[in-house]
C-alpha cells in the first residue's frame, strides 16, 4: 500500500513534467500505482525482472485502453506516466556508471537487462493495444454481420 | 482551398507533435488524415530530427515541405489537442484561417508553471528512492538535489547549449551535491540518492519508445532514439562517474 502511493506520486508528478491536463492527473497516477504494485507483486512470486515488467506494462495497457474508452482521452496520456515507475532508467545510469569504472563485464549485464526490460514494456502495451483493436473490428464484424 | 493552404496545415500541426514528442507512425497518420479530409491524397516521411510532406498541386506541380524540428520535449497536452483537431477535421470543414489560429493556439499552449514542476521533479526523486529502498532520509535529500537539477538544467536549456550538455552538467550536479550530502551526514545512502534524483533525467522513456519505434516498423527512427537515448545517459553517468572519481582521489 505504501509502495502504491509512492508510485501514484511519481506517476502523478510525472504527468505534471509531461504536462498533460489536470483533470486527468489523477488517473495517470493511478495507473502508475497499479503497474507498479503489479510488478512488485510478480516479483516477489517470481523472481524475474523481465516477466514482472512485463505484467507490469500488461496492466498499463489494460488500464489505458479502458480509461482511454471511458473519458474519452488518447490511450498515451495515460500510458506514459503509467509506465514512469517502470522505465529502465536506473539501468541505463548504472550501464554506463560500470563502463566510467572500467567494469566492463557488469556493464555488458546490466545493458543486456535493461534492453529486455525496455523490451518487455513496449511488448507488453503493444499486446493489449493490439487486443484492444482486435475486440474493437470483431465488434464491428459482428455489427456489419447483423 | 487551396493545395497550399492544406499542406501549411498539415506541416504545421506535424510539426507540433514531433516536438511534443509523439511517436512517428502518429505524426504520418495525423498528417496524411488532415490532408484526406481536404481531399488530397499525400505522401509523407518523418524522421524524429525533421520530416518532408509532399503532394501534388492544383496545377499538377509537386509540393513539397521539408521542416527541420530542433528542440523535442515531452508534452502530451498538445499531442492531445492535435489527436483532437484531426479528429474534428474529418467531421467538419474548418476554414484556413481558423485552423491555422486553432493551431497557433494550441502551440502556444501553457505549461505547467517553473515552481510547479520543479517541486514535481522533486517529488518524484523523493518518491523513487523510497521505492529504490532508501530511507526517509535519503529520500529527503533527493528531494532538494532534484529541484535543484532540474532549475539548472531548465537555466541551461534557456540560454541555448546543445542538449547533451545540459544532462552532463546534471549528472555532475547530482553526483557532486550527493557527495556533499554524504560528506555532511554519513548515515545517507549515495546510490541510492543519486538514483532517486537521476530518475528525471534518465531516458527510460524514449528506450521504451524507441522500441515501440521498431515494432511498428518505423527503423530509422527507432534508431535514432536509442541513439539518442544511449548519448543522454552517457552524458548523465560520465557526469556522475567524474564526480565519483574525484572523490575517491581527493576527499
Amino acid at each position: 500500500m505504501k509502495e502504491f502511493l509512492l508510485a501514484f506520486l511519481g506517476s502523478f508528478c510525472g504527468g505534471i513534467i509531461f504536462n498533460i491536463q489536470r483533470k486527468n492527473l489523477i488517473w495517470a497516477g493511478i495507473c502508475g500505482g497499479l503497474s507498479w504494485t503489479a510488478y512488485a507483486l510478480t516479483y516477489e512470486y517470481t523472481g524475474g525482472i523481465v516477466f514482472s515488467t512485463f505484467i507490469g506494462a500488461v496492466v498499463v495497457g489494460l488500464y489505458s485502453e479502458t480509461m482511454a474508452r471511458i473519458l474519452k482521452t488518447p490511450a498515451f496520456v495515460f500510458s506514459i506516466p503509467g509506465i514512469f515507475p517502470l522505465v529502465p532508467g536506473a539501468g541505463a545510469y548504472f550501464t554506463v556508471l560500470y563502463i566510467v569504472n572500467s567494469s566492463y563485464s557488469d556493464a555488458v549485464n546490466k545493458g543486456v537487462e535493461t534492453a529486455a526490460v525496455a523490451g518487455a514494456i513496449a511488448f507488453g502495451i503493444l499486446f493489449t493495444t493490439t487486443l484492444f483493436q482486435f475486440g474493437v473490428r470483431i465488434k464491428e464484424r459482428i455489427g456489419r454481420n447483423d | 482551398m487551396q493545395t497550399k493552404q492544406v499542406m501549411e496545415i498539415a506541416s504545421l500541426s506535424a510539426e507540433i507533435l514531433l516536438s511534443s514528442g509523439a511517436e512517428i507512425y502518429r505524426v504520418e497518420y495525423t498528417a496524411k488524415s488532415i490532408c484526406k479530409s481536404y481531399g488530397i491524397e499525400c505522401e509523407c516521411f518523418v524522421m524524429p530530427t525533421g520530416f518532408t510532406i509532399s503532394c501534388t498541386g492544383d496545377k499538377n506541380e509537386t509540393l513539397t515541405y521539408v521542416k527541420r524540428v530542433e528542440n523535442r520535449t515531452m508534452d502530451l497536452h498538445k499531442i492531445d489537442s492535435i489527436n483532437a483537431f484531426s479528429r474534428r477535421l474529418e467531421n467538419e470543414k474548418i476554414g484556413y484561417e481558423d485552423a491555422v489560429k486553432i493551431l497557433k493556439d494550441i502551440e502556444k499552449m501553457p505549461y505547467f508553471k517553473l515552481p510547479t514542476r520543479c517541486i514535481a521533479a522533486g517529488f518524484i526523486a523523493f518518491s523513487f528512492t523510497m521505492l529504490f529502498r532508501g530511507t526517509l532520509k535519503d529520500s529527503i535529500a533527493a528531494f532538494f538535489i532534484s529541484m535543484l537539477i532540474f532549475k539548472v538544467k531548465n537555466d541551461i536549456e534557456s540560454i541555448g547549449f546543445f542538449q547533451f550538455f545540459e544532462y552532463f552538467i546534471s549528472g555532475m550536479i547530482a553526483g557532486g551535491v550527493s557527495l556533499i550530502a554524504h560528506k555532511i551526514s554519513p548515515a545517507l545512502n549515495i546510490d541510492k540518492i543519486i538514483i532517486g534524483s537521476i530518475m528525471i533525467l534518465v531516458p527510460g522513456v524514449s528506450i521504451t519508445n524507441g522500441i515501440k519505434d521498431a515494432l511498428y516498423g518505423d527503423l530509422i527512427s527507432s534508431f535514432t532514439r536509442l541513439g539518442e537515448a544511449l548519448f543522454i545517459a552517457i552524458a548523465v553517468g560520465v557526469g556522475v562517474g567524474i564526480m565519483l572519481t574525484f572523490s575517491v582521489y581527493w576527499m
